[in-house]
């Protein structure tokens, strides 16, 4: 032990040490001091007392809570659904003997760059002004009332989250997608396979790394989500598209439950910590069983 | 190559950009506190329709102050903003600040000065005054905050559009249930519903709930003797009855949105307050408006204007020259500025001799001279008590499908259940 | 042959297909952006149709009001500090790192340290790291671009440890027996090599702190801190419906990040494909 540590160079602790150490007291720290303040009932500012694990027993009384994470988790595996179908589905257009592969990329990447507050905002004015008009025009009812305010907000959320985070997974898939080499089709086609069977027979085999990288990324993302909300919704009507994330801010700071809410950022990331070991594990495992 | 060229680039930016800021920086400094001995005073406002007002004000103070430099924040979700600065220990110097729960808290905390010995405090109302103290903390007669302007809630409507309908202002529940009818009959929409900002779901439940719960409610809540359920079912069942008058897509309509439809003459009436009038005339500036008292009940006597401290002036201990910030204080409440305020506004003046004349509100404001006001319940509640939420689902339910009964039950077992849940803590 | 000339057929339908679903999709929201932006609020009355005269005075008005410039710098110091100190310092990190962990327990204890630092969401430690910003008064640019850079560190060491296992330690050891240090090795040798994933991490971090929301939110409270996601936040109750300002205010958010996009798309798309797929 002795011997092998002797080997590394001092320069290579300075490195590293640094950093470490910033990282210990800027991120370390106020993880641990969270899950110190999950264990009393302080507002945030003023006085605070231990009261043991009444946060974590209130938390799973709390209807808010539990709609809360009804909400997330449902909004969560419809955007990892929806996204990662629909931009594989892209992807593989993107792939195909087309003219201006070049410039359609480019424009397909674009919702990548574009803030999700701004697009957040964006939409909002769409949907609150610009489809209502044109569904009254047109005479669809479903149309004409502004989706934000019914109990379907959340599919307006939905939207605009796959719109904006297509752009990224489709250019993952189809660098995946250049990895195939065409002689595979031209083995498949003498085989016989088509279409949908080739696809899954042939390509998705061998894209399955890329899509692992897709639905880690994708969840842990949308478990997340922020900015959009409150572009959009604000977490209303009601609090049927407040996420957790909108919850711990606007609870943690304003409605005086500091410690309440840093008991919730604990089981989030416990959450997000069991989903992404999971994810990672079935994932990688079918990915072996595949080739 | 490439990466290098960028790495230079990046670093030729960021030297740039490094001496920019720190040149504001230091120029900050340097016709601040340092040379000139400026003092340099943040305001934080929490209302967002009165940024142009306050801001003239603000610039006709620091005019006659070189040596004061007063500027003015008024961020959204301004609730929030505060809250978070709260916790950060990062108090703006001045608050322009709504009489709400989060005073309360603020003076529970001991943040703010006292400013009782002011002399600027003397001119106002003692009526006011009163007000003031029972939302302080521990309800002392102490002036945490100067009472700046005052609101009143209740129902704005348009002139035109009542005589159009041939209708009259109403003044008990029946008479106000027959102007829907008269107006829906004659093609008119009579109100404007602006639900997809929640808040605005208050306007209505806060005189009703003061109309119809029992005498000291609020304290019999908060001491855990009297619940919502048994008490407030008439509130929400003549909530769905005024709704039924509402646009179609009353959930889907934002506040800003709802105020401009209403300037343009979409509905005969709008259920919000004094502040919203501003808003009305920047859209449409010959609009005809007035507004009255919402009529609850049957009993005219029973019906009260809801009014409240809409913006008080408070100086936090965090300022670093609080000689200043109650100088800004005394001027906002020099008759002249207060004026200006309350005719750009439409708000009410606390300050002793100072009328608001303006039309569009001049049925409130003889309410609100004759005393017939009662505060906003929801000042009452406690803080973080999301009830504009509850509300909306309320009406969600609604356009979900769900029976009125069942609805008002549901409801109001949420009521209590948030309640106790903020209650213990 | 014959198959060959096959294979390099046009297939048109996908194409006009493709290219009718980005106009209609992507540019669709963007013209109206665009649009409102230009438009005069007399014109709402038709959202859709093109501007009949060009109302500049949107952008004139939405820069005054929201102080672009001011809040254009912040941005732009946060952003350009944050890139070039993230590639610097992350890439002497992760190398370090990387190529001692099989040989040193400190370096393999760093090494999960950091990686499991990535299940830690910034909503999970925004409440305490709130308190503590503001302890060490952090709450301004400054300290913003501290944390970026700090908070970066978990992500980029794992996209560099990719690319450092695939350069041959001979490389160093060589160096080594020339007579160069361990630092002047990173510098001359390793740091040049590891270019493809600084790439990557640059537009990484570029795009983070340029749209990031959330962080600006909870720390930036002084007005004259704010950056331009967070302007635009702040002045939403301002804007109200005068949507033609709001919408010229999004766009001046937009347009430099569009103008980025047109030159580099290329190498953005690439660097931000790689690093995922490497990594």
């Amino acid at each position: 032990m002795k011997k092998s540590r002797a080997k590394v160079a001092w320069p290579f602790y300075m490195m590293v040490a640094p950093m470490a150490v910033l990282f210990f007291i800027f991120h370390t720290i106020p993880f641990l001091q969270g899950i110190f303040y999950s264990f009393t009932d302080w507002k945030g500012f003023g006085n605070w007392e231990f009261i043991g694990l009444d946060n974590y027993f209130m938390f799973f009384k709390d209807p808010t809570i539990r709609q809360t994470y009804w909400f997330t988790f449902k909004f969560a595996f419809c955007a990892t659904v929806l996204v990662n179908l629909l931009s594989l589905a892209l992807a593989c257009g993107l792939n195909g003997k087309i003219k201006g592969r070049g410039l359609l990329k480019a424009v397909y990447f674009l919702p990548y760059m574009l803030g999700t507050l701004i697009i957040g905002f964006v939409f909002n004015f769409i949907f609150g002004n610009v489809f209502p008009d044109l569904g009254k025009a047109l005479g669809i009812e479903a149309l004409s009332v502004n989706i934000l305010g019914t109990n379907k907000a959340w599919l307006g959320v939905l939207f605009v989250t796959v719109w904006q985070s297509m752009a990224f997974n489709t250019m993952i898939y189809l660098a995946g997608l250049q990895t195939v080499d065409k002689d595979v089709y031209e083995a498949a086609a003498v085989d016989g396979s088509k279409g949908l069977q080739r696809f899954f027979k042939i390509t998705f085999p061998l894209i399955a790394p890329f899509f692992t990288i897709n639905m880690v990324l994708s969840v842990k993302g949308f478990l997340m989500a922020f900015d959009q909300i409150m572009a959009m919704t604000g977490g209303g009507p009601g609090t049927s598209t407040t996420s957790i994330s909108v919850l711990i801010y606007k609870r943690g700071f304003d409605g005086g439950q500091f410690a309440y809410q840093s008991a919730n950022a604990v089981i989030l990331f416990v959450v997000i910590a069991v989903i992404s070991v999971f994810q990672l594990k079935v994932l990688e495992k079918r990915e072996a069983k595949i080739n | 190559m490439k990466m290098k060229k960028m790495v230079a680039l990046g670093l030729a930016g960021s030297l740039v950009a490094g001496t920019l800021v720190g040149c504001s920086g230091k120029g900050d400094e340097a016709s601040g506190k340092a040379d000139s001995g400026v003092t340099e005073l943040e305001l934080f406002s929490s209302k967002m329709e009165s940024v142009s007002t306050l801001q003239s004000l603000v610039d006709s103070f620091n005019e006659q102050n070189p040596d004061i430099k007063v500027t003015l924040n008024a961020p959204a979700d301004a609730g929030t903003v505060l809250k978070t600065r709260m916790t950060k220990d990062d108090l703006p110097d001045i608050l322009a600040y709504g009489g709400d729960n989060r005073y309360t808290e603020l003076t529970d905390v001991g943040v703010l000065i006292d400013l009782s010995d002011e002399d600027f405090i003397k001119t106002i109302n003692p009526s006011y005054m009163n007000m003031l103290y029972q939302i302080n903390a521990d309800r002392d007669e102490k002036a945490y905050g100067a009472p700046f302007a005052t609101n009143a809630s209740g129902i704005i409507y348009n002139v035109d559009l009542f005589k159009e309908a041939g209708v009259e202002v109403p003044s008990t529940w029946d008479e106000f249930m027959e102007v829907c009818e008269t107006l829906e009959s004659a093609g008119i929409q009579p109100f404007e519903f602006t639900f997809k900002d929640g808040w605005t779901t208050l306007l209505s439940w806060n005189p009703m709930a003061a109309d119809l719960q029992p005498e000291n409610f609020l304290f019999d809540r908060k001491d855990g003797k009297a619940t919502f359920t048994g008490t407030h079912e008439e509130v929400l069942e003549k909530y769905l009855q005024v709704i039924q008058y509402g646009q179609a897509d009353y959930m889907g309509t934002s506040y800003d949105d709802g105020n401009r439809n209403f300037a343009n003459g979409s509905a005969a009436m709008l259920i919000n307050g004094s502040w919203t009038v501003p808003e009305l005339k920047k859209t449409n500036p010959d609009i005809n408006l007035d507004m009255f008292a919402y009529p609850t009940t049957n009993d005219e006597a029973k019906n009260l204007t809801a009014s409240g401290i809409d913006v008080l002036l408070a100086v936090t201990t965090q300022c670093k020259n609080p000689e200043a910030a109650k100088k800004f204080v005394s001027f906002m409440l020099q008759p002249e500025n207060s004026q200006q305020y309350m005719e750009e506004q439409f708000a009410f003046s606390p300050v002793e001799g100072v009328m608001q004349e303006d039309e569009s509100v001049a049925s409130l404001a003889k309410n609100i001279t004759d005393g017939k006001v009662v505060d906003f319940s929801d000042h009452y509640y406690p803080s973080g008590y999301d009830l504009a939420a509850i509300l909306s689902e309320f009406f969600l339910n609604r356009e979900n499908g769900m029976a009125d009964q069942e609805n008002i039950e549901a409801t109001l077992k949420k009521c209590d259940e948030q309640y106790d849940i903020l209650n213990v803590n | 042959m014959k198959k060959a000339r096959v294979k390099e057929r046009v297939n048109w339908p996908l194409t006009i297909l493709l290219f009718a679903l980005a106009i209609l999709l992507i540019f669709g929201p963007l013209y109206i952006t665009v649009v409102i932006a230009l438009k005069s609020p007399q014109e709402m009355g038709n959202v859709l149709a093109l501007p009949k005269q060009i109302h500049w005075q949107n952008f004139a008005d939405a820069w005054k009001m929201t102080e672009y410039p001011k809040k254009f710098i912040n941005t732009l110091f946060i952003t350009v500090v944050t890139l070039v100190f993230t590639i610097l310092t992350n890439s002497m990190t992760a190398y370090a790192i990387t190529r001692n962990k099989e040989k040193n327990w400190f370096f393999k204890v760093m090494y999960y340290y950091f990686i499991s630092a990535m299940f830690i969401p910034f909503n999970v430690l925004m409440l305490p790291l709130v308190k503590q910003a503001s302890l060490f008064h952090m709450d301004n640019i400054y300290g913003i671009t501290f944390l970026y850079i700090i908070f970066g560190l978990p992500m980029n060491t794992f996209l560099y440890a990719g690319q450092v296992k695939s350069l041959p330690v001979a490389l160093e050891e060589a160096a080594i027996i020339d007579g160069a240090t361990t630092t002047q090795t990173f510098i001359k040798i390793i740091f040049p090599l590891m270019k493809p994933m600084s790439a990557t991490v640059a537009i990484m971090s570029f795009m983070w702190t340029w749209n990031d929301f959330l962080m600006p939110l909870v720390l930036l409270s002084d007005a004259k801190y704010q950056t331009l996601q967070l302007a635009q936040y702040v002045f939403k109750g301002q804007f109200a419906t005068q949507y033609n300002l709001a919408f010229a205010s999004y766009l001046m958010v937009l347009i430099p990040i569009l103008i980025v996009y047109v030159f580099c798309q290329k190498w953005i798309i690439a660097g931000v494909t790689s690093g995922s797929v490497k990594a």
